[in-house]
């Protein structure tokens, strides 16, 4: 089977992501900060560790990470800790529903006022946009995921992140489609993201990364490991968003993805996939494909196109058919999908992580040609 | 008016007699399907008197089939009634003391287990060989009497098995035909007498196993065509075979087997049916059978499109079948098992 699906979850993981997961599992068991047995102090430390690679990675002290069950309950987190009634927020056309779906909530339940900053050519949203936006009214909160799970386009974070800081408006980055690709450590108040995906860690685990002074609440309550005498949830961090017995196995496995990370030339493997994936956009044009991902400038390798007298899901089932592994339809983006006119049947999706064999990657055309 | 009374006619014929009304009038009866077989059977058996009727069918009523199914009326078609509810309600007004349970749903293997009570007998009211084998497997594991029926166009089969004692479905017809070879309802048309010769024989093997005569139950296949006057029963059509996946090795296949899958695609109108890996599909065969029965037919080497009940299929060679205008699995299910069928 050939799995293109990266953009929704890595497949294989990170070479020592299993082992670590299995060890855990096997000869540790415990969660760190529940006891004070060696044992215990074995697991934090490891905990600890990945805490501190993901610090560097996003450019924040580790104790300012905090783990959760997937980037969709850290941005949560972070938009419910942070907004106040009647706050006015900024975010692009470009988010998935991890970031769209709770802001609309926060619409309904606190009032919050969301501008949405419309796409430009390219797929792109422009550092003018977010200031002529500011310029209108300013905002206290600037929300935009990193690069989109539809058009594969990576936003310029570090010129966005600028302007809104410079007019005093803070900045949460879902960065789940560019972490492991693209650097995160721009500035940002906030990054969330999850570890599975193109940090190629395991499912169940998300982190949200918070620049120190951020002003935070606490969105979720209960057992930390530390304070526990007491009957209110601390404020300090990282325990201020976390809450509950946390996913240890994954955290562990995580920190081996991080640590096989830190060896990989993510650069030169973006190239490589982006080059691979142009050229069976080409071959894809050549059997009349329509491309709705981004083609040129910055970019994560996603390709996205529709076939004229297919539908995305026949398309799916021919590739399927052919043990190529895809994804169709909607991909939990309906403002994308309204850009780009795909909102009817969404659209065919492929994406490479670093495994990703060059053959691979000329399989669908092959497999549409003889259709 | 006494329930001697109203089954005088037949309490008078010898050998079924009053105590074969009694036995009959404390039997209950499993009968899946509520269509052309399922309510002609229904309402001969609660005419004649049987307590207790476990009735199940996943279909809705629709006009088109007011020209064979009995127990339905304009009124069920345009409410798009459960064909199982809506059977069920005309057969309370025919014998109100009759207890009629309805079941709206999909008779699986599952089913079985949760059955208010076991069946005495079991029917064959459906129109497909997955279901059939189900019933097969189920009677020959439970030792539970069934009779096996089936009709289209003009030609119709039926045979009655005995578990134990006489051949099963499996010893007939070991294997389903393969899909799209298979002629149905909606590629090669129905006659309503087919159905009512077809179910006049299982009707009357029912009343002898229910009223305990099973000595005089029909050893053979009965085969009719109402079209070309054919009418025999097959005495050695059917022998018990040894190695019967059911009946002689006791595996019941159909008892493991999953039905395909069938899951709404997000966000849209449509579902996606996939049958298990390894079912294969003839797209010609099935194009060929289709051109009556469907609308807008168009084959391609890798898939074959077209449009039936306001539905627009997509079939692909391993079997799955997309159907965009439909919105529940359940509905997707039906549809498919009518017109594709891959198992």
């Amino acid at each position: 089977m050939i799995y293109l699906d990266h953009a929704a979850t890595s497949r294989p993981k990170a070479p020592g992501v299993v082992e670590a997961m299995t060890a855990w599992y096997r000869e540790l068991g415990v969660s760190a900060e529940r006891g004070d047995s060696r044992l215990t102090r074995t697991v934090a430390g490891q905990v600890r560790e990945t805490r501190e690679r993901l610090g560097r990675l996003c450019g924040v002290p580790a104790r300012q990470v905090a783990f959760g069950s997937g980037a969709t309950e850290s941005i949560n987190l972070f938009l419910r800790g942070f907004l106040a009634r009647g706050d006015r927020v900024l975010t692009t056309q470009h988010e998935h529903s991890a970031v769209a779906r709770p802001l609309r909530a926060l619409q309904r339940d606190l009032g919050i006022r969301v501008e949405v900053l419309p796409l430009e050519a390219g797929c792109d949203v422009m550092s003018d946009q977010v200031a002529a936006a500011l310029a209108r009214e300013p905002a206290r909160l600037l929300v935009f995921s990193h690069a989109s799970n539809v058009t594969g386009r990576l936003l310029d974070a570090p010129a966005l992140t600028r302007v809104a800081r410079a007019a005093g408006t803070a900045v949460l980055v879902d960065a789940c489609q560019s972490a492991g690709i693209a650097s995160l450590d721009f500035g940002a108040d906030a990054v969330a993201a999850s570890a599975h995906k193109s940090l190629l860690g395991p499912p169940g685990l998300g982190f949200l990364a918070v620049r120190e002074g951020v002003p935070l609440r606490s969105a979720k309550q209960g057992g930390t490991g530390s304070s526990r005498a007491l009957d209110q949830h601390p404020e300090s961090w990282p325990h201020v968003a976390e809450a509950g017995t946390p996913n240890t196995p994954a955290i562990l496995g995580l920190g081996a993805a991080l640590a096989w990370g830190a060896g990989h030339d993510a650069a030169a493997c973006g190239a490589r996939l982006l080059a691979l994936l142009d050229q069976l956009a080409s071959e894809l044009e050549s059997l009349g494909a329509r491309i709705h991902s981004a083609r040129t400038g910055a970019r994560v390798p996603i390709l996205s196109f529709t076939m004229p007298g297919l539908d995305p899901a026949e398309i799916g089932a021919l590739l399927d058919d052919a043990g190529i592994h895809v994804r169709t339809g909607f991909h939990c983006a309906p403002w994308v999908h309204a850009a780009l006119g795909t909102e009817a049947a969404g659209v065919v999706r492929i994406s490479a992580g670093p495994f990703t064999a060059a053959d691979e990657l000329r399989a669908p055309a092959r497999a549409l040609a003889r259709r | 008016m006494s329930r001697d009374e109203r089954f005088s006619r037949q309490i008078r014929f010898a050998p079924l007699g009053r105590a074969g009304q009694e036995r009959l009038a404390a039997s209950t009866v499993l009968l899946v399907g509520a269509g052309a077989l399922g309510t002609h059977l229904a309402d001969t058996l609660v005419r004649a008197g049987i307590g207790r009727l476990l009735l199940f069918d996943r279909d809705v009523v629709e006009e088109s089939n007011l020209q064979r199914q009995v127990l339905f009326t304009e009124a069920h078609a345009r409410a798009g009634a459960a064909k199982a509810v809506a059977a069920a309600e005309s057969l309370h007004a025919i014998d109100s003391r009759c207890r009629v349970e309805a079941f709206a749903e999909e008779f699986v293997p599952a089913s079985f287990g949760q059955l208010p009570c076991r069946p005495d007998l079991i029917l064959d009211g459906t129109d497909n060989f997955p279901t059939r084998y189900v019933l097969n497997d189920l009677a020959v594991r439970e030792r539970i009497p069934w009779v096996y029926g089936g009709a289209v166009g003009a030609e119709g089969m039926a045979m009655a098995i005995l578990p134990g004692h006489t051949p099963c479905l499996r010893c007939l017809i070991p294997k389903a035909p393969p899909t799209g070879e298979q002629a149905t309802c909606e590629t090669a048309g129905i006659l309503a007498p087919v159905v009512q010769m077809v179910t006049a024989f299982q009707s009357a093997q029912a009343l002898k196993i229910l009223s305990g005569r099973h000595e005089d139950v029909a050893r053979g296949v009965f085969v009719v065509d109402v079209w070309k006057d054919s009418y025999g029963l097959y005495l050695g059509a059917a022998t018990r075979d040894p190695a019967c996946a059911s009946c002689g090795s006791a595996e019941f296949p159909a008892l493991r087997e999953q039905p395909p899958e069938a899951v709404k695609l997000c966000g849209r109108n449509a579902v996606q049916v996939l049958p298990d890996p390894g079912a294969r599909i003839d797209l010609e065969l099935l194009a060929r059978h289709l051109r009556t029965a469907a609308a807008e037919v168009e084959l391609s080497p890798y898939l074959l499109r077209f449009v039936a009940e306001n539905c627009r299929f997509t079939v692909f060679r391993g079997g799955r079948a997309l159907l965009f205008g439909v919105d529940t699995p359940e509905r997707a299910r039906v549809l498919y098992d009518r017109y594709v069928g891959a198992r």
